[in-house]
């Protein structure tokens, strides 16, 4: 099934461009008028998606693949870039231009529970779009309604129905029948299945699948969960921390990631064969702040294959992870939410429950062999913590043991004769390439 | 069948011509009981233009008179069937409670042939929460006393022994008729008979709870100290209490709702508008500057109107709907955050029409709710003025004002005058709360049995006054 629809979309690919993004940008600014830190869930994007094709967003909670999706059907206001649509940018329409084209593109939303109104019968919600559009006379909406309902596997006498009587499936179906009324050319899912029964699961990706064909739609298919991706897209974007690390055919990313992130992401897809030998990657630390992404590559701060500088490429990689932890830990601390009290405490150099670095730097250098290079930089970090002055100890950690992962923004490198992209800098000339490179945390 | 091909999409008129019986059985009972009270309408409606138009009625007191007199023999005259105006004036009562029984349960009958016959949807979330109403008795309690208040205020001319006109507002231009102490037929002005009528404190100055006045006329809830029937005074100060609070509670509760869905979905700067506006309002002392809003507004056109009813009813909602609005500014928020507001965002919605659909009936239970529980503080708050002296002005009778014309008599013979209003008053306030509760019980099933916070910030809003 999935292999006769990528097939088809195939043909179709190399027709045109239906959506293409170009550098978008969506932060959520809280209207804090002193302190305008805003949430940067989407942080400079480019990717295009082909008409008839699924394209699916993966990532982890949090890294903005939700936001992206809200963008592009224009639920949220990109803060810069564009979004070409047809050759439209949509970031700019307004009014009833932005009413028109917002019947080309639709949402299916994560939570079947929510997204229907309790308060309306079934035929009322799918109604809806149509009314708001004007389609046809009310009586022609009504056979449309049923028609929908038909095509997504419900009883044309469900119409009067109200939600509350549904499963969780069928009312995600009520959701995709809602969506599809306007006969929209593309639709984001927002996590379709995700809240569903596995049973049911494969159910709701079939009618999905069987649509696509029947509509020749497009989709943005958002998910955590990577063998749905696998089974339904052809192809995949990673995202970290509101950037597209990773972007390219499914098959050929799942059997061969490029990207360090990519990597670490496949690996933890659990395999079914216990006598398997597999590599793990276990990534260590939670993301960044999207308030305070790091300067360099996002995912600088847990990469397990980061550049090392030249003077330190020699050391011993137990030695580099835990010099890594230590930044992280400092990083971390800078987040941590501090009470008035610690910060009275802190100004009158108190003891605080920040300040016993000690025990971290043994904790994480104890049982390692220091040579004294690096221990002089580990000491005169902890002195500045010490003195409540961590700021200027992250800052002496990056300039000593910093490369340009902490400096840089990697750029996209096409990695691969089918126009896959990766965003590393190991794919560069001078380092060795990520999936030839072995992480620390496994030697 | 007939006038579609497809009988599922005919419009509700569609659907009765189809099967017209029960519709039509229906429909007979309800003309019948609207005849038996047409007089009344029509007298209404005429009134409004000039001199109404009286016609025969089942409920009026021309039907059923309690006021004659009686022979020395013990004979009544001029009343209903000869009977004692007690008697009479009990008969006209249960008729008119009677009657409105039978309307509302007729009106219940009505929803319940629709959704027998007419409806499409076998079952809907409404008739769940009218499930879980029927097994609520404390609200059913409430429903039942806050019926029999509405029912007073609606029915107050044919309920009173006598009518305002007659005993509070013009007693000198209408005689009663009784036979004096010689057995001789005399006729007295009722302002004069209402000398006689005194309720003074002292046993031989006073009319009470039941009693006849000397003049034949019968008084169930005693008399007033300047010798006014007290019935007739409580079911027309019913009706002033019911307005003021159902058109202040009508008022606030809309700007409230209003508020309440613009805040939620457009959130930002509107909220923070509302906030300070509301929490501005709220900071104020209620009753301090309900009384300094009365006097200073007391020379006005506006106090003019119903006896400055309009006026209080106005001023309770300028002062109230910040208490309505942040109980419903929390759940419409909520609400906001469903997916199903995006989803209608994402095909174009207009913003009004969201808010209308999508998240006003998931608050206008709440609003429900907190309506029937500030009316009882505002219908404490109309009686606490009136006790001062301010709020609705003299003639027009008030609860307040008896209770305050009856404080010098607690004590004595004459305890009725203000502790009967004072218990009504408990009572509908009580039972607005109780029906309050039962709505929220029935609205929100996981919020039963407990008591809300809600009602501890309504019984602190209401309690200003």
């Amino acid at each position: 099934m999935s292999e006769q629809v990528r097939q088809e979309s195939v043909g179709v690919q190399t027709g045109e461009t239906l959506v293409d993004v170009n550098g978008l940008k969506t932060y959520y600014d809280d209207g804090g008028i002193i302190d305008s830190n805003p949430v940067k869930a989407v942080d400079g994007v480019d990717f295009e998606i082909k008409r008839g094709e699924t394209l699916g967003l993966v990532g982890e909670s949090g890294c903005g693949k939700t936001t992206l999706g809200r963008t592009l059907i224009q639920l949220e206001d990109a803060t810069a870039g564009e979004v070409l649509f047809d050759g439209t940018d949509v970031t700019e329409l307004s009014g009833t231009e932005l009413k028109n084209w917002r019947r080309n593109s639709q949402m299916v939303f994560q939570d079947p529970e929510s997204s229907l109104n309790d308060r309306m019968t079934v035929g009322e919600i799918i109604r809806e779009p149509l009314d708001v559009h004007d389609w046809e006379t009310p009586q022609e909406r009504r056979e449309r309604v049923r028609e929908l309902l038909d095509v997504v596997g419900l009883q044309p006498e469900h119409y009067y129905r109200y939600p509350h009587q549904f499963s969780g499936g069928q009312r995600q179906r009520i959701g995709i029948a809602r969506a599809l009324a306007l006969e929209p050319e593309f639709v984001v899912l927002d996590e379709p299945v995700s809240a569903l029964d596995v049973s049911v699961q494969a159910q709701i990706l079939n009618l999905l699948e069987d649509l696509q064909d029947e509509f020749g739609l497009t989709y943005l298919f958002i998910a955590h969960d990577l063998s749905v991706v696998r089974h339904i897209c052809d192809r995949v974007a990673v995202m970290y921390l509101g950037n597209v690390m990773e972007l390219g055919e499914t098959e050929e990313m799942f059997a061969n990631p490029k990207n360090p992130y990519t990597h670490s992401l496949l690996s933890a897809i659990p395999e079914p064969d216990p006598t398997a030998d597999k590599e793990r990657v276990t990534l260590r630390g939670t993301p960044p702040s999207p308030r305070d992404p790091p300067a360099g590559c996002p995912f600088t701060t847990r990469c397990p294959m980061k550049i090392r500088p030249e003077k330190y490429e020699d050391i011993d990689p137990d030695l580099w992870v835990a010099i890594e932890v230590f930044r992280e830990v400092l990083r971390e601390r800078a987040r941590a939410e501090k009470s008035l009290t610690e910060i009275a405490k802190e100004k009158l150099g108190m003891e605080t429950r920040f300040s016993d670095i000690d025990e971290i730097r043994t904790e994480l250098f104890g049982d390692l062999d220091v040579p004294s290079r690096v221990r002089e930089h580990v000491e005169v970090a902890a002195n500045h913590v010490e003195q409540n002055d961590e700021h200027a100890a992250r800052e002496y950690l990056a300039d000593e043991f910093g490369s340009i992962c902490d400096a840089e923004d990697p750029s996209m490198h096409v990695v691969s004769d089918t126009g896959r992209t990766s965003n590393c800098h190991r794919h560069l000339p001078d380092y060795q390439e990520p999936d030839e490179f072995t992480p620390y945390t496994e030697r | 069948m007939s006038v579609t091909d497809d009988p599922e999409e005919a419009t509700l008129l569609e659907r009765i011509q189809d099967d017209p019986g029960p519709a039509m059985r229906w429909l007979a009972g309800a003309l019948l009981l609207f005849a038996l009270e047409a007089g009344a309408v029509v007298n209404f409606v005429t009134g409004l233009f000039g001199p109404g138009m009286e016609l025969p009625t089942l409920l009026s007191r021309e039907l059923i008179p309690n006021n004659g007199f009686q022979t020395p023999a013990g004979v009544w005259k001029e009343t209903f069937l000869g009977l004692s105006p007690a008697v009479a004036w009990g008969i006209r009562v249960a008729l008119v409670y009677v009657y409105a029984i039978v309307c509302t349960w007729w009106l219940w009958r009505g929803y319940l042939v629709f959704r027998e016959h007419y409806r499409y949807a076998d079952w809907t979330p409404r008739d769940d929460m009218i499930d879980r109403l029927r097994g609520h008795r404390w609200g059913q309690f409430g429903a039942v006393i806050v019926f029999a208040f509405v029912i007073m205020a609606m029915f107050a001319p044919a309920l009173g022994p006598t009518t305002v006109e007659r005993t509070i507002q013009d007693p000198y231009s209408y005689t009663v008729d009784y036979y004096d102490e010689n057995g001789e037929l005399a006729n007295v002005t009722v302002g004069q008979a209402n000398l006689g009528a005194r309720s003074q404190g002292t046993p031989d100055q006073n009319v009470g709870v039941m009693q006849y006045d000397e003049y034949g006329r019968f008084h169930p809830f005693g008399t007033l100290p300047s010798g006014k029937d007290m019935f007739t005074f409580m079911a027309a100060g019913a009706r002033v209490s019911l307005f003021i609070g159902l058109l202040s509670i009508g008022l606030s509760g809309f700007i409230a709702a209003s508020f309440a869905l613009l805040t939620a979905y457009y959130k930002g700067l509107v909220d923070l508008a509302v906030v300070i506006t509301g929490d501005s309002i709220m900071s104020l002392p209620r009753l301090l500057f309900v009384m300094l809003l009365s006097v200073v507004l007391a020379d006005t056109w506006i106090a003019g109107i119903y006896s400055g009813g309009l006026l209080l009813a106005l001023i309770f909602a300028a002062t109230g709907w910040p208490i309505l609005w942040r109980a419903v500014r929390g759940p419409a928020f909520q609400i906001a955050e469903q997916e199903w507001i995006d989803a209608a965002k994402s095909f174009g919605q207009k913003p009004r029409i969201t808010m209308q659909k999508h998240m006003a009936p998931y608050i206008l239970g709440y609003l429900l709710v907190y309506s029937s529980m500030s009316l009882g503080g505002i219908i404490i708050g109309v009686a606490g003025l009136s006790f001062l002296g301010l709020g609705v002005s003299a003639p027009t009778p008030e609860w307040g004002r008896a209770i305050d014309i009856g404080q010098s008599y607690v004590t004595t013979t004459s305890w009725h005058i203000s502790f009967i209003p004072g218990i009504l008053i408990v009572l509908v306030v009580t039972a607005f709360n109780a029906l309050g509760d039962g709505i929220r019980d029935a609205i929100d099933p996981q919020s039963e049995g407990g008591e809300g916070e809600g009602s501890e910030a309504v019984a602190a809003g209401g309690g200003g006054a």
